[in-house]
């Protein structure tokens, strides 16, 4: 296992960046000096060369190095010249020494630098004009910059450069090996980041390859990354290839909505259409990461769309126009009045709930509903604590103990699992986990199935309790997923107590947190939608006379469940599940397509921007509901984003403070009301939905109809026939 | 006698004379005036496979002294865009060499045929869009 | 004056007197020959004068001009009878683009957007993805007529000598749609006129 070599390996400099914990512990060593290009800089023992001269802004070319990866010290680009010393060093693996002078513009430093690219590029293909890095390229720029301005390469007999095969490593990412440098950036990012051991280096010298050793694909859910990693053109996007160059893009900054985490994205378009979806960093959520889902799912984008509203013409939905489409839903929901049911999605943004919640109310409706279902009895969502991450995702690298209930992280939420095995390997962090057994990258304690564990744990006669209470700082995470069962009030309950009793004087260390799912639901339930969609089948007498599904299409309720006499009006931006039960489709836009606010599954309120215009004559949904209210006589009061943004900060005012977190309380009160609901723990063992990485791919409207995902699935199938598949790695 | 006869111009007369000859006498050199608004001698140097003259004199200045007979079905319909690329660089004092004498002339099988200038004609280019559309809008599953 | 002024000035400012004295005489320097451009008087004999009267009053410089029209009437005219007769190009005229192919017929074309990049007018529009045999092609390859300007930076810029300005000029339209050409009407002029084009680019080839 990658863990202890790699913590010994580390430099004792980043094991001290990295753990935050004992840092504190150990006292301030004295700051030493050296000197980069005559310049002065204090800095702590350890910091290697490259570093110090980040630090007074001269940039050390580099391949191998990156700063979230352990040092390999192999591409040799860094060299730079230091006085005194006969050879130059490499500046990303030698830590400096007192009264250094580095110099990184010297003649020796130039020559070394013009060694480097000399070597790189006898290997090199030329091939720049069809390759997809091609100008966003670290060879390129670097060799423009550092390289000689002349050649010695002359192949006078043609024998050609190095070839090396292309190996098959899955539909996402496209191999071009005889571009590779061998920097071993993807290696150390699959064996440190994302946790499998499938990339290494056959081979010495000339003959050195990197490859999986055997045949087999790299499935990870985190292999986009390798992508961004490559510093050439030998691992590319399979999804985007050849499609465009990075200059002639348009780039939004954006929020991701595949899952609750709202990684920070960019997306890349060009004629109308998202190219390409690439991470924008930011340390508190994704820092520089994505998972596959985000990154390749956009072409789910521009398949399935709704272009048009429709109404059912004899039975069968039929393109009208906006005027025909909106006065027939408006007189349904006119004549509906206070029976009309609304249901909401999990990639709805926050503007287009409010304006749904504030058009029902009006029409005597308060029964809107999300899709995700949550107790309750208790203090259910009144209470912000008991539905968000209260420890935030940067929380993880604080912990030391991680007790994950009901929930798969790998799959729901790939980043989280990244930060928990960082921690993990960094900083000596355990992990337990109730529920099914899983694969998640790192090592866990199994405590148990089910949530008789739960009940041990709270009188504390189970044997992990210990554990738990010695721990400093505990974390316990509980998948969203659980509080759907029939038990799922009790769930939340017991796990509120232990939380409770874990909490008690860790100065103000939260140790609850809830892991949602999707996208939308933290601002829904801030917004005070009820979480028991099933509800209105129950009162059977009277079922709604009109239902209104925002993107729904999880199917909660079937068009079976309900009399054929009531209408349903689907709002959404891809004909799936909800769609298809519809009486009337009205056309709405993705996330790329909208400036929308989404929470997190923390409660950190981000927006979208808008990318790309919504196609046909599909609309942003905040205006399809304003339209709509104002045909059916229940006119809004908002005419523009800002004005829609007034109304949200007066219900709700965490969800304009855009990239904040607003941090719940009531933790105590929240658990007390709960209390009653503890007894009724159920027997049967704990299920995830996504236990493999087939299950990850695809499981919302948008990502249901990428052919990307669908060609992931496939790859796993195979994989999976494959001899030398391992059950454990999947 | 030679000098007088230049003198008063007799030379310029049998010089016409011979090129209304050269032209095919009197009526088709009348049709070439029509046609071409000029009527010169010279030595047939090729014919194109669309049936175009090409002739030259180098007894005229550069520029007029290689020229072109559109074929007689144009009748008065000729253009400069029916000369074919082969004979355009003749034409163009591009080069000396006539296509069949060029040894550098490519003929690979997938050239195309010359076509003149279509515009305003039922044949004429129009601008189409060449790659999918971008959007795939979702059908309703038929009941 | 201004001299006074100046030399008040430059005293002022302290200059080396044998400096002053050097720029201020420049000019003053005495010339001995001196030519006479314009046109001389016109002589005021008696004769001459009357000479000019009669020309002027009998307008022989009219009937001189017509002689000089009818002489060239019968002159080897000096401009050439457009259709029939052209003028001279270089091997390295740039006129209507072209999309040129691979002996073998393959398109040249990789799609690597250079000429994109490089076009100063934005006339070029490029689409491009991943043909069925993994090749990198274009789906669009779009040239408006009407923006470009003929400055010749997209064939420079083709790594595989892919656009180029080939020879001809006689593409006028009636409309202006008709100058927005597509990958295919750049395709197939490469495809008639790559006789030329190939001549064109042999002619060239000892200067590039």
């Amino acid at each position: 296992m990658l863990r202890t070599p790699l913590h010994r390996a580390l430099l004792p400099c980043v094991r001290e960046a990295l753990s935050v914990s004992r840092a504190s512990a150990s006292t301030a060593p004295e700051k030493i000096e050296v000197f980069i290009d005559d310049k002065r800089v204090l800095v702590e023992p350890g910091t290697t060369v490259l570093q110090a001269a980040a630090l007074v802004g001269v940039e050390i070319p580099r391949f191998c190095y990156h700063e979230r990866l352990a040092v390999a010290g192999n591409c040799r680009m860094c060299l730079v010249e230091v006085e005194k010393s006969p050879k130059p060093v490499a500046a990303c693996a030698m830590p400096v020494m007192k009264g250094w002078r580095v110099k990184t513009n010297s003649e020796m430093t130039k020559k070394a630098r013009e060694g480097v690219m000399e070597f790189l590029l006898v290997n090199h293909p030329l091939d720049c004009p069809i390759c997809d890095q091609g100008g966003e390229c670290d060879l390129q720029d670097q060799s423009m910059a550092f390289g000689s301005d002349r050649s010695r390469f002359t192949d006078i007999d043609h024998s050609g450069k190095r070839a090396v095969e292309d190996k098959d490593i899955g539909p996402l990412v496209k191999t071009i090996m005889t571009r590779c440098i061998h920097c071993t950036r993807c290696i150390r990012f699959a064996s440190e980041v994302a946790g499998i051991d499938d990339l290494g280096t056959t081979g010495r010298g000339n003959d050195m390859q990197v490859g999986t050793y055997v045949e087999k694909m790299f499935l990870s859910e985190l292999s986009g990354n390798i992508i961004d990693l490559c510093p050439v053109g030998a691992l590319t996007s399979k999804p985007y290839s050849f499609t465009a160059r990075p200059w002639e893009t348009r780039k939004t900054e954006s929020v991701d909505v595949h899952d609750a985490i709202g990684s920070n994205i960019v997306v890349s378009t060009r004629t109308g259409e998202v190219l390409r979806i690439l991470p924008r960093v930011n340390e508190e959520v994704n820092e520089e990461w994505l998972s596959d889902k985000s990154r390749f799912a956009y072409d789910g984008l521009r398949r399935q769309r709704l272009i048009s509203p429709m109404l059912k013409v004899g039975g069968q939905l039929a393109p009208v126009d906006w005027e025909d489409a909106l006065v027939s839903c408006a007189r349904a929901l006119v004549e509906a009045g206070p029976h009309s049911a609304a249901i909401v999605g999990g990639l709805a943004d926050a503007e287009s709930l409010i304006a749904l919640k504030d058009l029902f109310n009006r029409l005597g409706s308060e029964q809107l509903f999300t899709e995700e279902q949550f107790p309750v009895d208790g203090a259910a969502t009144d209470l912000r604590s008991s539905y968000i991450l209260n420890n935030k995702i940067t929380g993880v690298e604080e912990a030391d103990l991680i007790l994950l209930v009901g929930t798969n992280p790998r799959f729901e939420a790939p980043l989280l699992n990244a930060r928990i095995r960082k921690s993990y390997v960094h900083n000596e962090l355990d992990i337990a986990l109730i529920g099914p057994q899983l694969n998640l990258t790192y090592d866990y304690t199994h405590v148990g199935e089910g949530p008789d564990v739960l009940k041990q744990l709270v009188s504390e006669s189970h044997p992990f309790a210990r554990k738990l209470k010695a721990a400093k700082k505990p974390m316990i995470i509980l998948g969203a997923q659980q509080l759907k069962r029939p038990d799922g009030a009790a769930i939340l309950a017991s796990v509120q107590q232990i939380s409770q009793k874990l909490g008690k004087n860790k100065d103000g260390w939260k140790v609850l947190n809830v892991l949602q799912q999707t996208a939308s639901q933290v601002a829904a339930l801030d917004l005070g939608y009820k979480t028991n969609a099933r509800s209105i089948l129950e009162n059977g007498s009277n079922p709604p006379k009109v239902l209104f599904l925002l993107g729904a299409d999880e199917g909660v309720i079937q068009r079976s469940d309900l009399p054929a006499s009531t209408y349903v009006i689907y709002q959404g931006h891809h004909g799936d599940v909800g769609a298809s039960m519809a009486d009337a489709v009205l056309p709405g836009a993705t996330y790329t397509e909208k400036q929308g606010t989404y929470v997190n599954t923390e409660g950190r309120a981000q927006q979208t921007l808008v990318a790309v215009t919504p196609p046909g004559m599909a609309r942003e949904d905040w205006k399809i509901i304003r339209a709509l209210s104002e045909v059916s006589g229940y006119k809004l009061d908002f005419d523009t984003l800002a004005e829609v943004r007034l109304r949200l900060e007066q219900v709700a005012p965490n969800l304009v403070k855009y990239d904040e977190v607003e941090e719940a309380n009531f933790f105590k009160e929240a658990s007390e009301l709960n209390k009653d609901a503890s007894a009724k723990l159920g027997n049967e063992s704990f299920d995830v939905k996504l236990k493999n990485l087939e299950d990850f791919y695809m499981t919302n409207s948008i990502s249901r109809a990428s052919e990307t995902m669908a060609k992931c699935v496939q790859a796993v199938m195979k994989q999976k026939q494959s001899k030398y598949y391992e059950a454990q790695s999947a | 006698m030679s000098s007088l006869m230049k003198f008063i111009g007799v030379d310029k007369i049998q010089k016409a004379i011979q090129i209304f000859q050269e032209n095919g006498g009197l009526k088709a050199s009348l049709i070439k005036m029509l046609r071409n608004d000029e009527l010169k001698s010279g030595t047939l140097v090729g014919v194109d496979k669309y049936g175009n003259r090409y002739y030259e004199n180098n007894a005229y200045f550069v520029g007029r002294n290689r020229w072109i007979e559109y074929a007689d079905h144009y009748w008065l319909d000729y253009n400069a865009s029916q000369i074919p690329a082969e004979w355009y660089g003749w034409m163009h004092y591009k080069t000396d060499l006539i296509p069949t004498k060029d040894p550098n002339r490519p003929h690979h099988r997938w050239m195309l045929d010359h076509t003149e200038n279509m515009t305003g004609t039922s044949g004429q280019y129009t601008p189409y869009s060449t790659n999918r559309p971008k959007i795939e809008a979702w059908i309703p599953p038929k009941k | 004056m201004a001299a006074t002024v100046k030399i008040f000035n430059i005293v002022k400012s302290n200059m080396s007197p044998n400096k002053l004295t050097y720029g201020l005489l420049a000019p003053m320097q005495v010339r001995s020959k001196y030519y006479c451009i314009s046109e001389p008087d016109p002589s005021m004999k008696f004769k001459d004068m009357s000479e000019r009267a009669v020309h002027i009053m009998f307008w022989t410089e009219l009937f001189r001009g017509l002689g000089i029209t009818l002489a060239n009437l019968f002159k080897e005219p000096a401009t050439i009878n457009y259709p029939f007769e052209k003028g001279p190009l270089s091997p390295r005229f740039r006129g209507e683009h072209a999309l040129r192919r691979y002996p073998s017929g393959e398109e040249r074309c990789i799609a690597c957007k250079l000429c994109e990049a490089i076009c100063p007018a934005q006339a070029i529009t490029i689409e491009a993805e991943e043909r069925e045999d993994g090749s990198r092609r274009t789906t669009r390859y779009d040239i408006d007529m009407t923006k470009c300007i003929y400055c010749g930076f997209c064939q420079e810029a083709c790594p595989v000598d892919a656009i180029v300005e080939g020879p001809n000029f006689e593409f006028s339209t009636e409309s202006r749609e008709e100058l927005l050409y597509n990958k295919e009407k750049l395709l197939n002029n490469g495809d008639k006129w790559e006789s030329e084009i190939a001549s064109n680019i042999y002619a060239d080839h000892l200067y590039r």
